[in-house]
């Protein structure tokens, strides 16, 4: 991958201990020791107790054919109905 | 653990060499800054840019702490950083003048910043009290500066951009190591006091960051220190920062508003 082809990481954080992790925005990076950095200095105004960031082809929806993890799916069977 | 040490109880010499120590360290933060600020605009991408722009934000920020180190010499730090002519700054060489293109915003990160980083661990490690409580923030953002130099370089060492920022970095690299560790009456002085390690385990602490990186790159890291041409009372190479640069650095045309 060139530099300037980058990849979506999804950027998920927390503010305290035992709070839910939230999905709180995304960059995009050739590679994720860059996500890791664009992720911390994008979202830099709080001050986090953590902060994690996934690429976005890792998220593998479970009730959707829909939105932008449905090419994960992989022709996996959707479960539960989506609403 | 040795004794934490003030300015009080150092000698005239050490005081001398330690403010020297102090104004190389911000004055190289502040310029630094001003470089990486250049580049939220025209930065590779939309998040290189947020991310050189908070790095100059971070590296602002680390020299204001270094420079209001000074009020324990009983000077204004005010002063210091407002009134000081181009001549006066320590800082080291590369960030003179502005970065031409992105690989010398890169060897920037690595050589000047990671030299930087190198100084500023040992200064933290050593005695002087108002480093170890002031640095170790410094070094936790620092932590992330490293991570995008390197991230950049692998990057750019597999492009058509790799003799470029070789190039770059060779043009860095001798200027910022006689100014990081350069060898000096000074450097022994703060090393003997325990406020800085010496200057040779200041440059292996260098290597051990970068030296893979480089050596991928044909690039080697030595240094033999100062040479003839040094400046021992600012404690680098010849040659000082551009007039506008020093304008920015001062916040000249900020105050400018304001005179009537």
């Amino acid at each position: 991958m060139s530099i300037l082809e980058g990849e979506v990481f999804d950027v998920f954080a927390r503010k305290e201990r035992g709070d839910a992790l939230q999905h709180i925005g995304y960059v995009d990076a050739p590679d994720i020791d860059l996500a890791r950095v664009y992720a911390w200095k994008t979202y830099d105004e709080l001050n986090w107790f953590e902060m994690c960031v996934v690429p976005r082809s890792a998220i593998v929806p479970v009730n959707r054919t829909d939105g932008p993890f449905a090419g994960n799916a992989l022709g996996r069977p959707v479960v539960g109905g989506a609403r | 653990m040795s004794e934490p040490l003030s300015v009080d109880a150092l000698t005239d010499s050490q005081r001398t060499a330690l403010r020297r120590l102090i104004l190389r360290l911000a004055d190289t933060k502040r310029l630094l800054g001003i470089r990486f600020s250049d580049w939220l605009l025209g930065a590779p991408s939309i998040e290189t840019g947020i991310a050189a722009s908070s790095m100059a934000q971070d590296e602002w920020g680390h020299a204001r702490l270094l420079y209001s180190m000074l009020k324990s010499f009983g000077e204004d730090p005010v002063e210091v950083e407002r009134d000081r002519a181009r001549e006066a700054y320590a800082n080291a060489p590369a960030v003179d003048h502005e970065f031409a293109d992105w690989a010398e915003v890169v060897a920037g990160m690595v050589v000047v910043d990671g030299a930087m980083t190198a100084l500023l661990a040992g200064f933290a490690e050593g005695r002087f009290e108002l480093a170890s409580n002031r640095i170790p923030k410094m070094l936790g953002e620092e932590e992330f500066h490293r991570d995008m130099g390197l991230a950049w370089l692998r990057s750019l060492a597999g492009s058509a951009g790799r003799g470029r920022v070789t190039e770059a970095i060779r043009a860095f690299l001798p200027g910022t190591l006689a100014w990081m560790a350069p060898g000096d009456d000074a450097e022994a002085e703060l090393a003997e006091a325990g406020v800085i390690p010496s200057g040779a385990e200041t440059l292996e602490r260098f290597r051990s960051v970068y030296g893979e990186a480089f050596q991928a790159l044909g690039v080697s890291i030595e240094t033999s220190g100062a040479g003839d041409d040094f400046d021992a009372a600012r404690g680098r190479g010849p040659g000082a920062p551009d007039e506008e640069t020093v304008e920015r650095a001062r916040g000249d045309r900020n105050r400018a508003l304001f005179v009537e």
